[in-house]
């Protein structure tokens, strides 16, 4: 589906909403927590995250609708407050303060920005249900892009997020977010090549 | 395979562009051109709609029923909870 008609569907659906429509209000906060399941996999690397990320869009979600002026602008909102979602629960974890990792920026060093993969093998929830979601390969491929790359593509090839949405959520420019999307592309094709 | 170009190095530039339908015909045309001449652009591209097809199929791969069933579950005991308390 376009993404115009997408953040139309949700408008429409944060609109009826907001006038106490149960059936809307459903409809939206399940849409919410799908994002962020699909988010904590696919950007942040995190199963074992996904359930409390999850919880927190379905409370935040529930929270802002009463109050958002903008309808149009939910879908960015959303996408904005999962990814810190994720970063806080990264930042809460025990004994991982001083090894977070920005979605953002991941680790810089002297060859470039790369990405580190800290996720816990031993607590992979949801590993069978995961294996048979999306396609092994791409997952993988995914895993090894940098951080700030690998959240692009995942916006805009999978979510289907517009150039300028992305722009929003990630606080760059609709050019820079070009620039990413080209190089992400590259890169996944490389990595899908070694997988 | 031949030494890239200059041709094999505009491509590389604009195959984003190419891919997402946002170069003119003529541009289309040229990079359509030179990939039948070119093995290793061929390649590039095609690997290219390789990687976008799979990321497509992602998006349209339903969460699985699970996942979908638990997020209901919390929806609806969260909205009860709200109505029992309004």
């Amino acid at each position: 589906m376009p993404s115009a008609d997408v953040k139309a569907e949700y408008a429409g659906l944060v609109k009826a909403a907001a006038t106490g429509d149960r059936g809307a209000m459903e409809a939206l906060l399940v849409k919410a927590q799908e994002v962020a399941y699909r988010f904590s996999l696919l950007v942040c690397g995190h199963p074992e995250d996904a359930e409390d990320v999850m919880q927190d869009a379905l409370l935040k979600t529930y929270q802002h609708v009463a109050r958002i002026s903008e309808p149009d602008a939910f879908r960015t909102w959303l996408y904005r407050t999962v990814r810190n979602a994720c970063l806080m629960k990264r930042r809460r974890r025990v004994g991982e303060p001083s090894n977070f990792v920005s979605v953002e920026r991941g680790i810089d060093t002297v060859d470039g920005t790369v990405h580190v993969d800290v996720t816990d093998p031993s607590r992979a929830i949801d590993q069978r249900l995961i294996d048979g979601w999306v396609d092994g390969r791409l997952r993988q491929a995914l895993r090894r892009l940098p951080a700030p790359y690998r959240m692009i593509v995942v916006m805009r090839e999978i979510e289907g997020l517009s150039t300028k949405e992305v722009a929003a959520i990630a606080g760059v420019s609709e050019a820079n977010v070009k620039t990413r999307l080209h190089r992400a592309r590259l890169m996944l094709r490389k990595q899908l090549e070694h997988v | 395979m031949s030494a890239p170009t200059n041709t094999c190095q505009e491509i590389l530039t604009n195959i984003s562009g190419y891919l997402d339908g946002e170069l003119d015909a003529s541009a289309c045309d040229a990079i359509d051109r030179h990939c039948l001449e070119c093995a290793s652009c061929a390649a590039l591209v095609n690997g290219l709609r390789e990687t976008l097809g799979l990321c497509r199929q992602a998006a349209t791969a339903p969460l699985p029923d699970a996942v979908r069933q638990r997020a209901r579950e919390s929806v609806r005991r969260l909205l009860d909870r709200q109505e029992k308390e309004s």
